[in-house]
């Protein structure tokens, strides 16, 4: 990692005459930045860097990608068995479930590559790696996010994209470009929205170590009761499910207005077709709360 | 406990280990090769170590990091077979009969702790003390020592992730010494400690080998530790023993042992007139350093004379040669030696 | 005697000195239950039986899906004591200097993990049962059934965790293979779903694997799925995998011990 170290401080940490340098900038605030592009190249060099030590465990890197794929069919299989098996499903047509699960799959996906590392936040934090990102100049949140690889999120995106397809092929609607773009708009706010759960579950990993049961419980929640109607479980968990854990929103909500299937939603069709902005304000609330649970990190020792 | 047979507690002959590890090329190239023909390197840990401690002793193991200290302390604790030579630890082949040593020891790796991270540290003592069979009246007593020492009562009801690593150390000393093991192993146990806390526990050790009788061997880079603790040392560089004595003796071979510090009336160039069997080392206007230039094997008493006799002085002492200078002196002499042998080409060395 | 004990109570003495984990758990357990609940009986709103299962019976295969995935679940991860993080923090030399063998400390650690999820789970059974959510085992023979199939589902499920913990030897990383296990644990063993409602050649897979014997037929005898006749196939195919497993753990034992004295810790 002191490569990671050095691309972020280069050697010897940042100095004033930084300030001259091309990828550097000065804020409003007098602070030495780098400008957004540097920003981002130095991103995009982490993400090589943690890349290539991944592939130097080519089987676990294997294994991992497989995993993911795995994990993502078993999925499918589990609801197929059960959309086969009991076909009520709330008054859904079938090709309208399918869609649940392709939305949902695809933003789980796309959370695993943007923001999975804070499900084992733990692992970082056991490990007193915050302290180190604690000291560099970039937020902690996204190192976070660059410390390992995510080679599971490329299994789960290989499945979730394929089925995805499939979902999209298979479903009996007009594709007009402004319902390209609200499916657009709801895989990315499901994203968003799982990061937000996961992102607020993880503050809780940064003081106790049993936060780490709790992320996991909910990954599991949201893997048994995300791919299916809400409406067919009774009222009350359909509400923990829209205003405590707010699973509906990540791809129940907009499937439902993409497919028309909008009665006994337990919501107003309106805010139902909202799940995109939805997602986006959670996010952005959990990444405040992230960061007032941060300043309150008190580190780990022995 | 068993065995007296042998007079000493700890003997170590001829110890080599040799790790096999794969050594991949960068590259898309290399990380083929390394699927289909994996390249061996050997690396050797330790060359040849051979040294034995009295039983009651406390040896200091000294060495830069990488010398082999670690290596030679886990052969001789049992957990790892040495690839030539021959350990024994109270009688009892190590590596031979772990769980049979295992009862004759204990042991601190300084950086990790045997503590269960997540129970309070006096709930390890207690699972320490019924994995080693201790009766509740010695563990009773043993507490209330280790406590008397280490001040651990203040810290010990709290979580061990929740320990400073000064605490946690001190905690693991106790777990290591729980079962009154006659020989004990520490490798950097005092690390992250401040200077009480090191105190403290260099009591702990003074007072385990001369009133329990306990043999203490220590790796340590705490030069002061080493003074106050250690009556000998074994210095080891590169996996071979560079000197076994005492630490006069290495001042005696690495160091230059003392030099005259002197301040003269009248501020003159001291290198003309300087006294038979010593040189100059520094003159700073009237304040001047000597040394023994090593041709009369001058002793102290006889240089303060011949430098009084010569000028005339306002203020003159001794001043020993200071350990980390000695030792930073051995560790490089040690190094020049061996870049002469042409024995310093990476791989052969750990 | 005593020190199996205080070695086995590690993990439950580590929760019972946290309530909010206490409480955590129960709240968890609470919660799954009554989602599993809800869910089978919405599931069977339009169904009378699948995969020769009714509601009742499917109800109770879930609550007790539940309850028996929770055994497992008390993390010796939190209490940094998983073999993956002793080698990583390189404390896994201390287990070698003790005068109790590893594996012998690896297995009191697990039947201790394993007892205090029992406890728990019995306790969700016996609150379950008592406020009539799930049906009572289907006969008395099929409680002797379950109770004598679950034992030994659970030592085949203790082997095949030692054998991920132990590729921790060898691999720096297990990451994978532990979260493989635990995906075809919960899919294979029936944790999920009955194995019931799967395609054919789902269960004829299934059946081939060691997975379904630690779950779905203990589970099946209880809810009367399986006749109590058949009893003795499926306890010859879960010693068959107690036995084989036993013996190549016992090997990889060997190996790993041998690794660490041949490398270090």
């Amino acid at each position: 990692m002191r490569d990671v170290q050095e691309l972020v401080q280069g050697p010897g940490g940042p100095r004033r005459g930084d300030a001259r340098r091309p990828d550097m900038r000065v804020t409003r605030h007098g602070d030495l930045r780098l400008t957004r592009w540097a920003d981002l190249r130095l991103t995009l060099r982490i993400v090589a860097l943690t890349f290539r030590a991944q592939a130097e465990y080519r089987a676990e890197f294997l294994l991992k990608v497989a995993f993911g794929v795995a994990w993502q069919v078993s999925i499918i299989v589990f609801a197929a068995v059960l959309l086969g098996r009991f076909p009520g499903m709330g008054g859904w047509p079938s090709d309208a479930v399918l869609l649940i699960a392709a939305m949902r799959m695809l933003s789980h996906g796309l959370f695993e590559l943007f923001c999975g590392r804070a499900t084992e936040l733990s692992t970082i934090v056991q490990a007193g790696k915050i302290d180190a990102y604690l000291l560099r100049p970039l937020p902690v949140y996204r190192q976070v996010q660059l410390s390992i690889f995510p080679s599971n999120a490329l299994g789960d995106l290989l499945v979730g994209v394929s089925m995805f397809t499939s979902a999209v092929v298979a479903l009996d609607t007009a594709w007009t470009p402004l319902r390209v773009a609200y499916v657009g708009a709801a895989v990315a706010g499901g994203a968003l929205m799982e990061g937000a759960i996961f992102t607020l579950l993880s503050a809780l990993q940064l003081r106790l170590p049993a936060g780490l049961s709790w992320s996991r419980w909910v990954e599991e929640l949201l893997s048994t009761f995300g791919n299916y109607p809400l409406k067919i479980l009774p009222g009350v968990v359909n509400g923990a499910f829209t205003f405590i854990l707010p699973l509906a929103f990540v791809a129940y909500f907009p499937a439902a207005t993409l497919t028309g299937n909008t009665s006994g939603l337990g919501v107003p069709a309106a805010l139902a077709a909202a799940a995109p902005l939805a997602g986006l304000a959670g996010f952005v609330g959990s990444r405040l709360l992230w960061n007032f649970a941060l300043r309150h990190y008190t580190g780990v020792n022995g | 406990m068993t065995a007296r047979e042998s007079e000493f507690a700890i003997e170590a002959r001829g110890l080599v280990k040799t790790f096999r590890t794969a050594r991949r090329r960068p590259g898309a190239l290399g990380m083929l090769r390394a699927l289909v023909a994996p390249e061996r390197v050997s690396t050797t840990a330790v060359a040849d170590v051979s040294f034995s401690v009295g039983h009651g002793q406390l040896l200091a193991l000294l060495g830069p990091n990488g010398a082999g200290k670690s290596t030679t302390i886990k052969m001789l604790t049992g957990i790892l077979t040495p690839s030539a030579g021959r350990a024994s630890v109270m009688g009892i082949v190590p590596y031979r009969e772990r769980v049979r040593n295992a009862r004759n020891i204990g042991a601190v790796f300084g950086q990790r702790t045997q503590l269960w991270w997540d129970l309070p540290a006096r709930e390890s003592f207690r699972i320490l003390r019924d994995i080693y069979g201790v009766a509740d009246g010695d563990y009773r007593s043993r507490m209330r020592e280790f406590d008397d020492l280490l001040e651990l009562s203040s810290f010990w009801d709290t979580r061990v992730r929740h320990l400073s690593l000064g605490q946690r150390v001190r905690c693991d000393l106790a777990a290591a010494l729980l079962h009154d093991p006659p020989v004990v192993f520490l490798d950097e146990p005092t690390i992250g400690m401040d200077v009480v806390v090191k105190e403290q526990v260099r009591l702990l050790l003074r007072d385990q080998v001369e009133r329990r009788g306990q043999t203490v061997l220590l790796t340590t880079h705490d030069m002061t530790e080493v003074e106050r603790l250690a009556e000998r040392v074994v210095l080891i560089n590169h996996g071979h023993i560079v000197l076994d004595g005492t630490l006069a003796e290495i001042r005696t071979r690495f160091g230059s042992g003392w030099r005259v510090n002197a301040t003269l009336v009248q501020t003159e160039p001291a290198t003309g007139r300087c006294p038979p069997g010593l040189r100059v080392v520094r003159q700073d206007g009237a304040r001047v350093i000597f040394e023994p230039d090593g041709t009369d094997g001058v002793a102290p008493p006889q240089a303060l004379k011949r430098v009084i006799d010569r000028y005339e002085v306002t203020d003159i002492h001794i001043q020993e040669s200071d350990l980390e200078d000695v030792m930073r002196a051995a560790y490089l002499d040690d190094r020049a030696d061996r870049e002469l042998d042409g024995e310093l080409d990476g791989e052969t060395v750990a | 005697m005593r020190e199996g004990w205080s070695t086995a109570g590690i993990t439950a003495l580590g929760e019972l000195l946290s309530p909010s984990r206490l409480t955590g758990t129960a709240a968890r357990m609470s919660v799954q239950l009554f989602l599993v609940v809800c869910l089978w009986h919405a599931l069977y709103s339009d169904t009378e039986t699948s995969g020769g299962l009714d509601e009742g019976q499917a109800v109770a295969y879930g609550v007790l899906a539940v309850l028996a995935l929770r055994l497992r679940d008390t993390d010796r991860w939190i209490g940094r004591d998983m073999v993956i993080q002793q080698i990583e923090f390189g404390t896994i030399v201390y287990w070698f200097l003790r005068p109790l063998a590893p594996w012998r400390y690896y297995l009191r650690r697990a039947v201790g993990d394993q007892l205090y999820g029992f406890a728990w789970a019995a306790a969700g059974y016996v609150v379950c049962l008592l406020a009539g959510v799930m049906d009572p085992p289907a006969s008395a023979g099929a409680a002797g059934a379950f109770a004598v199939t679950f034992l030994l589902g659970q030592s085949v499920l203790y082997y095949l965790v030692l054998l991920t913990d132990q590729m921790c030897f060898w691999a720096v990383r297990n990451d994978s293979a532990v979260e493989i296990l635990q995906f075809a644990q919960n899919l294979l063993s029936g944790g999920y779903a009955a194995l019931w409602y799967f395609p054919g050649w789902f269960q004829t897979m299934s059946a081939l694997l060691p997975f379904q014997a630690t779950l779905s037929v203990p589970l099946s005898f209880y809810v009367g799925r399986l006749p109590v006749d058949d009893l003795p196939r499926h306890l010859a195919v879960q010693l068959f995998w107690v036995v084989s497993l036993a013996a190549l753990t016992r090997l990889v034992w060997r190996r790993a011990e041998h690794r660490v004295v041949s490398q270090g810790g």
